[in-house]
């Protein structure tokens, strides 16, 4: 088990490097470099030119990241800390240290400031999405398979496949035209800010419920087929046939049964969910990583979306590893392979 | 094992003639061959141009006798753009899939077929694709080399070939160790036979599937893109940004941003129900 | 009054408007620029047109008391307000603490603000500045010439980068050689004050500034949203509880979310009648800014785009404000890049457009129709010339002798913000068409378009509101500034716009404007078929709103309705 981990979390690393390079190299694609999206576009091209000779970005590719990584393991300082080039840039927690994402050209501040903020707003978001999506497709997804071809079950099914088919863009556009606009029951937009005369709850309603609709489709239709095929099995039929009481036999054998390759489904909906925010935090101006990531993306602010996408992989690498140990809990027999 | 390569010669084929045994799939197929027979007539239904404006219409956008379902934020004709967009999603989407495809079948070949070092490679870097969350590779890759449809092609291939060489890989891995692999390797045939003719029309019943589901979020995916203006670049009518560009008027004028988004939810739907059915029917086997 | 009666500019202007020379707009910017006062302008106006005497002065009355007014925005880089670049979203909030020695008003009238009056010398080279005495410092210190002096330095120094060179280079800096040479072996040239005395400390409460040429427009320049008087203590740093002049203080600050003002006891002027003023960023999507309006989490925008207007319209409680502008986005070309090197080419663009139908379709109508050159009706230099419809076969004619007679196929580079100016390059594209001009069109995200604003060969750019046409036509096409995207360079052009900028003689002007239009519509690199009409909404709660044409925002004026 523990050299299981051991290698798990190697491989996660190695991942992580690999990863932090491939979108270090797409983010140096682009066309505008590093010193102009620093400095502005209304700076003289001879500023720029010189902050870019002193940043030294003419380097190979690979030094550059080299670099970059140096500054991220406080290995050395961050260049654009250095009052030689004027630009006011001061970190805080100082010039070098463990875990320093840079500077964000964007946001004009540290990384570290501006992303933890905006992390922990989405945690909050997706926490309470999944919490919802949890329970809910569970239940839809166990009455579903527990009769297969049932009236109920066509309709639940029917239903789940019609929320997987309708983007959160959509469903955010209309519940927004519906709830606020129409009905003036909720507020329009998320800033998470009080003061504004709408609770903070309130403020989650439609951002949560975008996220729950489109997911708990996709999971209640895995668990439903889950469910349908071990009330299929043997054991199951027989426990019925040998008089067991119907209910009993679904809680006691059934339901664990079918929860097993649910389970690895249900971790990995936390890596569809921050796809989900994207969408959902630019529709309700929701102060989260995901709008704050399409930002950083649209304006080339390499530094936020390194980090920004290291803490993506990092979430989703660490679902995964939850979901492959859980797996292995729930099912001795992989264990031993 | 003989039953599985009796199998090759005729489940497969069967899966496709078994279709209308599924009444979910052919729902399926109806909403995916409304949009395409829609899409293909496009130029002969007597459609207004779906670029020109009518500064008539600007003020009063809704539906009248001249635009049956109104008009667009510039005074576009819906209906036209709607047909018209259909057609750019019904390119785009299995275009970018098939692509997708080709890449993730040949890496899944190679890898399952090589194991070792190339396996390693391959199945290691798919890792680190895979472990990105979809749209936030979308949004980096799109958003570094631009919105078009070549790009937007490229951005699928990139990110969902992996998953794709993946399922093969695993299919492969089983293929493997059958006879008629067995059999083709005595006969000294070469690797490219083998894995083509032997090996890829196996794999022919799970990856249906898989193809059909793909679809639909592909068209989602462009969709999404659109709407984030990420997508299609304009003029040109595509789903996605007929939602975006309407979004801000859909208290006043509902149509402009619901007919695209029920269009677009109607496509999946399609797929959707169309892959449901297909795998019903390959589990009822 | 007897001081204003000798300076013969006053004279001249006051006799020009008597006339019938001069409208009553223009003289109304011109007197007040020489310096007589709003209320002695408006009188002599007054009594020349037979209009009653109407105060500029808004109807203060009793405003309510108290209140947080909440504003949607964009919440940009506010630190350092001598380089700001954006004008309504970063100079919005210092604003409220750092104010500015004049305000040019709605109406393109300058009053003085911080300044108590200016004088100008009869050759219009000598400008005296006095700062109005009661003026404090929220510290209670009073403003004196030292730091107005500070700050006029800091915006001339080329190594702080402010954009207000571009508008004084030409009459307080001169270009000089570093001595040093860049990496192609070129003399590195920067700018530096034309004399040690340009900037003249008179007294503690007096500024003179002895400029190298005649120049009409400093008390507008002196408004330029860089231009704000910070405290040297700051060292030219804006960030919460920095030092200001105005009505509120800058109490919480986050870049792409919020930024918190609150009102300060003993301010020198009227107001402030709110308790604080909240901005908050309503992201790029447009229509968060309309759900955030109709849940009432805002009072209201700083301005809103015309796809927003049907929506806004809609929404009860809600009251609409809006001002003719200068502000206008160009379907510019690069000279130099085939086929636009053609100047038949360039008619051709110019001439296949409809320019009412472009401002019915990316404006919704909330604007008028562009002429191609630049210089705006709501400007006091506009000179009306000849209209230049839509003629398509003239248009393809024009091709045809530039050896293009089956058209040719281009592509149009376009920023993704604001919308508008995607639905007018979508809108031009249809009639280009017709003339058998084949656009493609290439949305950009903003950023990154401002990356290449200057390069690409066509491209779509947003010109704000500029009191004046000769600011315009000065920034963006006199040959070789560095704002000339189009590398536009036409000799006459540029002697014409030299004499009009120092001509206070209206009808000499208007001739030279009228020239200068004239050569924009035949050689010029635009297509320029709209002027925006500036708009946004408030809820009906707020009192004291005015829409300014380059959407500030004057927080000590504005009031809330419990």
């Amino acid at each position: 088990m523990a050299s299981f981990l051991l290698k798990r979390l190697v491989g996660l690393a190695l991942t992580l490097v690999a990863a932090s390079f491939l979108v270090f190299s797409v983010t140096e694609f682009s066309p505008g470099n590093v010193a102009r999206k620093t400095l502005g576009p209304y700076a003289l091209q001879e500023q720029v030119d010189l902050l870019y000779k002193r940043l030294h970005l003419d380097d190979p590719l690979l030094v550059r990241y080299a670099r970059w990584l140096g500054v991220l393991v406080g290995a050395i300082d961050d260049p654009l800390q250095d009052p030689v080039l004027k630009l006011n840039f001061e970190d805080p927690r100082g010039k070098r240290y463990f875990g320093n994402f840079g500077y964000s050209t964007l946001f004009k501040s540290p990384v570290n400031d501006v992303l933890w903020d905006r992390v922990e707003h989405t945690a909050l978001l997706a926490g309470i999405a999944f919490a919802l999506i949890v329970p809910l497709s569970l239940l839809a997804g166990i009455l579903a398979g527990m009769r297969e071809g049932s009236r109920l079950d066509r309709a639940i099914s029917f239903l789940g496949i019609v929320f997987t088919s309708i983007p959160e863009f959509a469903s955010g556009v209309f519940l927004t035209a519906i709830f606020v606009v129409g009905l003036a029951w909720l507020p329009g937009t998320s800033p998470m800010e009080r003061g504004a005369g709408w609770s903070l709850a309130a403020q989650l309603v439609l951002p949560v419920t975008v996220l729950v609709l489109y997911d708990s489709g996709y999971v209640a239709r895995m668990v439903r087929g889950s469910m349908a095929e071990v009330m299929n099995k043997p054991y199951v039929r027989t426990a019925i046939l040998k008089g067991l009481p119907r209910r009993e036999v679904i809680i006691r054998h059934a339901v664990r049964n079918a929860m097993i390759a649910p389970f690895t489904v249900i971790l990995l909906q936390i890596n569809f969910l921050i796809s989900g925010v994207v969408v959902t935090e630019m529709v309700f101006a929701y102060p989260g990583f995901g709008r704050m990531l399409l930002e950083a993306s649209l304006f080339g602010d390499i530094s936020l979306i390194e980090a920004a996408t290291l803490i993506a992989l990092i979430v989703a690498m660490t679902t995964q590893l939850l979901s492959d140990l859980g797996y292995m809990l729930l099912n001795p027999q992989i264990r031993l392979a | 094992m003989s039953e599985l390569v009796h199998s090759e010669e005729q489940a497969p084929p069967s899966l496709i003639r078994r279709l209308p045994q599924s009444r979910v799939a052919l729902v399926g197929i109806g909403f995916v061959l409304f949009w395409v027979i829609l899409a293909l007539l496009a130029p002969w239904l007597g459609l207004q141009p779906p670029n020109a404006q009518d500064y008539a219409a600007i003020a009063e956008p809704k539906p009248s006798a001249a635009h049956l379902l109104g008009t667009d934020p510039l005074g576009r004709d819906m209906l036209s753009r709607l047909i018209w967009g259909a057609r750019t999603v019904l390119t785009v989407a299995p275009l970018a899939v098939l692509a997708a495809y080709l890449v993730g079948c040949t890496l899944g070949l190679l890898a399952g077929y090589y194991g070792g070092l190339v396996d390693a490679a391959i199945s290691r870097l798919s890792d680190v694709i895979l472990s990105f969350p979809v749209i936030v590779l979308y949004v980096i890759l799109i958003a570094n080399i631009g919105p078009s449809m070549l790009n937007i092609i490229v951005a699928v291939v990139l990110a969902s070939a992996p998953g794709i060489g993946r399922i093969v890989r695993g299919l492969v891995l089983e293929l493997k160790s059958q006879d008629f692999v067995a059999a083709a390797l005595l006969r000294r045939e070469m690797a490219l036979y083998i894995m083509v003719v032997e090996l890829l029309p196996n794999c022919r019943g799970p990856l249906i599937t898989d193809f059909c589901l793909r679809l639909g979020y592909t068209t989602i995916t462009i969709g999404i893109l659109g709407f984030l203006g990420l997508g299609l670049p304009p003029p040109d009518p595509d789903w996605g940004g007929m939602v975006q560009q309407a979004t801000a008027m859909i208290t006043v004028w509902p149509h402009m941003a619901l007919l695209p988004s029920a269009a677009l939810c109607s496509l999946v739907l399609g797929f959707n129900l169309l892959a449901d059915g297909l795998r019903e029917l390959s589990l009822r086997e | 009054m007897s001081e204003e009666k000798r300076n013969p500019n006053v004279e001249l202007v006051k006799s020009q408007f008597v006339e019938g020379k001069m409208d009553r707009r223009e003289f109304l910017r011109l007197a007040t620029l020489m310096g007589l006062s709003a209320s002695a302008a408006y009188a002599f106006a007054g009594k020349v047109t037979g209009e009653g005497f109407i105060a500029p002065a808004r109807a203060q009355g009793a405003m309510p008391k108290g209140g947080v007014l909440r504003i949607g925005s964009r919440i940009k880089d506010i630190k350092s307000p001598h380089t700001y670049s954006w004008g309504a979203w970063d100079s919005n909030i210092s604003r409220q603490v750092c104010e500015y020695l004049t305000l040019t008003d709605e109406k393109n009238v300058t009053h003085p603000y911080l300044l108590e009056k200016w004088d100008a010398s009869p050759d219009l080279k000598t400008w005296t500045l006095h700062i109005r005495r009661k003026v404090k410092w929220r510290d209670g210190k009073p403003l004196t010439a030292d730091e107005v002096i500070w700050n006029l330095k800091q915006c001339l120094d080329p190594a702080v980068g402010s954009s207000v060179i571009g508008l004084m280079k030409g009459y307080l800096l001169e270009e000089y050689d570093t001595g040093q040479k860049d990496e192609k072996g070129n003399a590195k040239k920067s700018t530096r004050l034309w004399d040690a005395n340009a900037i003249q400390k008179v007294d503690d409460f007096t500024v003179r500034l002895n400029c190298k040429a005649p120049q009409v427009a400093v008390p507008e320049h002196l408004f330029h949203y860089p231009l704000a008087i910070l405290h040297p203590d700051d060292k030219g740093v804006f960030q919460a509880g920095a030092m200001g002049t105005g009505a509120f203080e800058l109490t919480g600050y986050e870049l792409g979310k919020k930024a918190v003002l609150k009102a300060r006891k003993g301010y020198w002027g009227d107001g402030p009648h709110l308790d604080g003023i909240e901005f908050s960023d309503m992201g790029d999507d447009p229509s968060a800014a309309i759900s955030a309006m109709a849940s009432k989490q805002v009072h209201g925008l700083v301005g809103a785009d015309p796809v927003q207007y049907d929506a806004l319209k809609a929404l009860k409680g809600v009251e609409m404000y809006q001002v003719a502008t200068a502000e206008t986005a160009v379907l510019r070309v690069k000279v130099s890049e085939k086929p636009f090197n053609d100047p038949r080419v360039r008619k051709a663009l110019r001439l296949a457009v409809d320019s009412k139908k472009i401002v019915e379709v990316a404006l919704r109508g909330l604007g008028l129709p562009g002429e191609h050159h630049h210089v705006a009706q709501a400007q006091p230099d506009y000179a009306k010339l000849k209209p230049m419809p839509r003629d398509v076969a003239a248009a393809k004619k024009l091709l045809a002798e530039a050896g293009l007679p089956n058209g040719f196929d281009t592509e149009i580079f376009v920023p993704k913000d604001p919308p508008w100016n995607g639905a007018e390059s979508q809108a031009a594209i249809e009639q280009w068409k017709e003339a058998g001009i084949r656009v493609k069109l290439s949305i950009m995200p903003g950023q990154e378009y401002w990356d290449v604003w200057t390069k690409v060969p066509f491209g779509c750019t947003i010109w704000y509101h500029r009191p004046l046409g000769v600011m315009l036509l000065g920034l963006a096409y006199r040959t070789g500034v560095p704002w000339n995207e189009t590398g536009f360079s036409n000799a006459e052009f540029d002697k014409v716009l030299g004499e009009a900028e120092g001509t206070l003689d209206v009808e000499k002007r208007k001739r030279l404007m009228a020239r200068l239009e004239e050569i924009m519509q035949e050689d010029g690199p635009i297509v320029q078929p709209l002027w925006r009409n500036n708009f946004t909404f408030y809820d009906r709660k707020v009192k004291g709103f005015t829409m300014h044409p380059t959407n500030y925002i004057f927080g000590n004026r504005l009031a809330l309705e419990a």
